[in-house]
């Protein structure tokens, strides 16, 4: 069996060895009786992990396997290289992956207190006349200077014109903003996210009545995951928190995303937490439960926190306090 | 990851560099006798889209649809929330929304007719995306580029610029620094001065270059930078003593 990764989902090949490789691609390939060789693409990779380098990486595959985790995201060249079409193990390992043992629970712990200290650094340096960039600039070198691997991070700024995130533009924050932000640090592999929002000033009505609809929203799914909850329910207890107060309509794929996902290897982990997911959580494993939302009230507010599920319900790994921030 | 200010500076690159790129395109479809050409995109594999649009996704994955004789489309995985963001830093016009890309690009291709299609670099497209456009009505046709041009050639030069000027200015301020330290400040510099993703690797003694890991860098090190500047990559290497 082979674990394959390349650049953007490092994940797979991570997941047997969490080796965080510079170049291209790596592959592990797992024999039956245990042993696992390690080829890369980069020969700065192949020095630091004493892994084979192949710079011509199709020839990694020759040999063929049985099956491959990372399969969908190889190149067909790759693919062709086994020869016959081995199956896809990427689903398998990822139902592995779910379930995080305590070392893993241990990192993401790390990434959560990292996190946490990340957005504290944000709310203290986010003012008037900064740009968005800028900001991002800050934060970003904060979590590489403490020990980030990398870092997810998206934000937006405004008030009700702003209806989602997206990478910093050279927008200059003013008063009276909605600055929204998820950071999501990765220490050793792992991510861990927190979402929050700050106001530049003082919040009006409307900003303050949909953070008490948002928060709310996300205490009835951190008061609800526990093992045997499936991920619709999670969803569901989030969405009718915005039914209750009129805003069912804004429950859909044209306001917000997700109501969470899980977390580990890759920032954005399956079973994401929506109304039509069955999926069943179990202990240990780790998400996110975020009603990160377009109102009309406010423009876009996002509100979320990691947690670990353990044997009777979960455990909150976020300390940052759950509240709106101002400034 | 990306997350660095993109942004589209039309004094920088005109839109008469992407016409002409788009025609270049065009022309090859023509010589194969190719109603449209796709370009694969995700979040690393966005050099040959941006080069052709300047769409860089920073998150997901997306396929850059280039008919012979109209408007480029983007079948877009992101949320159309953010399409207008989108539609001001690239030249689409029109995006569709494509949770699932090959059944979207299959629409496409059934609602203007085409049973064959032009793929830049065919070989190298996902699996994912590889066999189930191999097994549609569709034929694929590997179709090869030449992405260099003038503006290009500037662009990059631009980027090494800023990746030499900054990492000269800053790389005697590492010394006595732990790795993660100096990332962090290297982070900042780089960031602020328009960079969309950023890889440092540091080295010392006589290791081979590697990410950050918490050690000191003492007074004799080296800094490898893979610089992104508006979808244009430069890597520089320097070492102290200089």
């Amino acid at each position: 069996m082979l674990l394959y990764g390349n650049a953007w989902r490092k994940d797979p090949f991570r997941s047997l060895v969490n080796f965080n490789f510079s170049g291209d691609h790596a592959l592990a390939r797992l024999s039956q009786s245990g042993e696992v060789a390690v080829t890369v693409s980069d020969p700065w990779d192949s020095e630091i992990a004493s892994a084979r380098l192949e710079p011509q990486f199709a020839r990694a595959f020759h040999g063929g396997a049985s099956a491959i985790a990372g399969l969908e995201f190889m190149e067909e060249r790759f693919v062709a290289a086994c020869g016959a079409l081995p199956a896809s193990a990427t689903a398998d390992v990822e139902e592995l992956r779910r379930v995080k043992t305590a070392e893993e629970i241990g990192y993401i712990r790390q990434a959560c207190a990292l996190a946490d200290r990340g957005y504290q650094r944000f709310a203290e340096v986010a003012e008037p006349g900064m740009r968005e960039f800028e900001l991002v600039a800050e934060v970003e070198g904060f979590l590489k200077e403490n020990g980030a691997e990398d870092n997810f991070m998206l934000i937006a700024s405004g008030g009700t014109e702003v209806v989602g995130m997206k990478p910093p533009t050279d927008r200059k924050l003013q008063k009276g903003d909605s600055i929204t932000t998820e950071l999501k640090p990765q220490v050793n592999g792992y991510y861990a996210q927190i979402c929050r929002t700050l106001v530049l000033g003082e919040p009006s009505r409307e900003q303050l009545k949909a953070f008490d609809i948002i928060s709310e929203a996300q205490q009835a799914a951190e008061d609800l995951i526990k093992p045997g909850i499936t991920a619709a329910a999670a969803a569901r207890a989030q969405n009718d928190v915005f039914r209750k107060y009129g805003y069912g309509d804004y429950t859909g794929s044209k306001y917000t995303r997700v109501r969470g996902h899980c977390l580990g290897l890759y920032p954005d982990e399956t079973p994401h937490i929506l109304e039509d997911v069955d999926y069943v959580l179990k202990q240990d494993m780790v998400v996110i439960a975020h009603p990160n939302t377009y109102l009309p009230l406010s423009g876009y507010m996002v509100f979320g926190d990691t947690m670990v599920i353990t044997a009777t319900g979960n455990t909150r790994l976020n300390k940052t306090a759950k509240k709106l921030f101002t400034k | 990851m990306k997350r660095g200010l993109i942004t589209w500076d039309k004094a920088e690159l005109p839109p008469s560099v992407f016409e002409a790129r788009l025609a270049k395109a065009r022309k090859a479809l023509a010589e194969q006798d190719l109603p449209a050409l796709l370009v694969y995109s995700d979040v690393w594999r966005s050099n040959e889209g941006r080069h052709l649009t300047n769409y860089m996704p920073y998150w997901n994955r997306s396929l850059i649809v280039i008919p012979g004789g109209q408007p480029p489309v983007l079948l877009c995985g992101l949320s159309p929330r953010v399409y207008p963001w989108i539609k001001s830093v690239t030249v689409f016009e029109e995006i569709r929304p494509a949770s699932k890309l090959v059944p979207t690009l299959l629409q496409l291709c059934s609602e203007r007719g085409w049973t064959k299609l032009g793929v830049l670099d065919l070989p190298r497209l996902p699996h994912e995306i590889y066999a189930p456009l191999e097994s549609s009505e569709v034929k694929a046709s590997d179709v090869k580029l030449e992405l260099t041009d003038d503006a290009e050639t500037a662009m990059l030069q631009r980027a090494a610029q800023m990746a030499r000027e900054i990492l000269t200015a800053e790389l005697p301020k590492g010394a006595g620094l732990t790795d993660y330290q100096f990332s962090g400040l290297l982070e900042r510099a780089f960031r602020r001065a328009g960079a969309e993703d950023l890889i440092l690797l540091f080295s010392t003694a006589d290791s081979a270059p590697r990410p950050a890991r918490g050690a000191m860098l003492g007074d004799k090190y080296s800094v490898a930078v893979a610089l992104e500047y508006r979808g244009h990559w430069a890597r520089v290497t320097q070492g102290l003593p200089l």
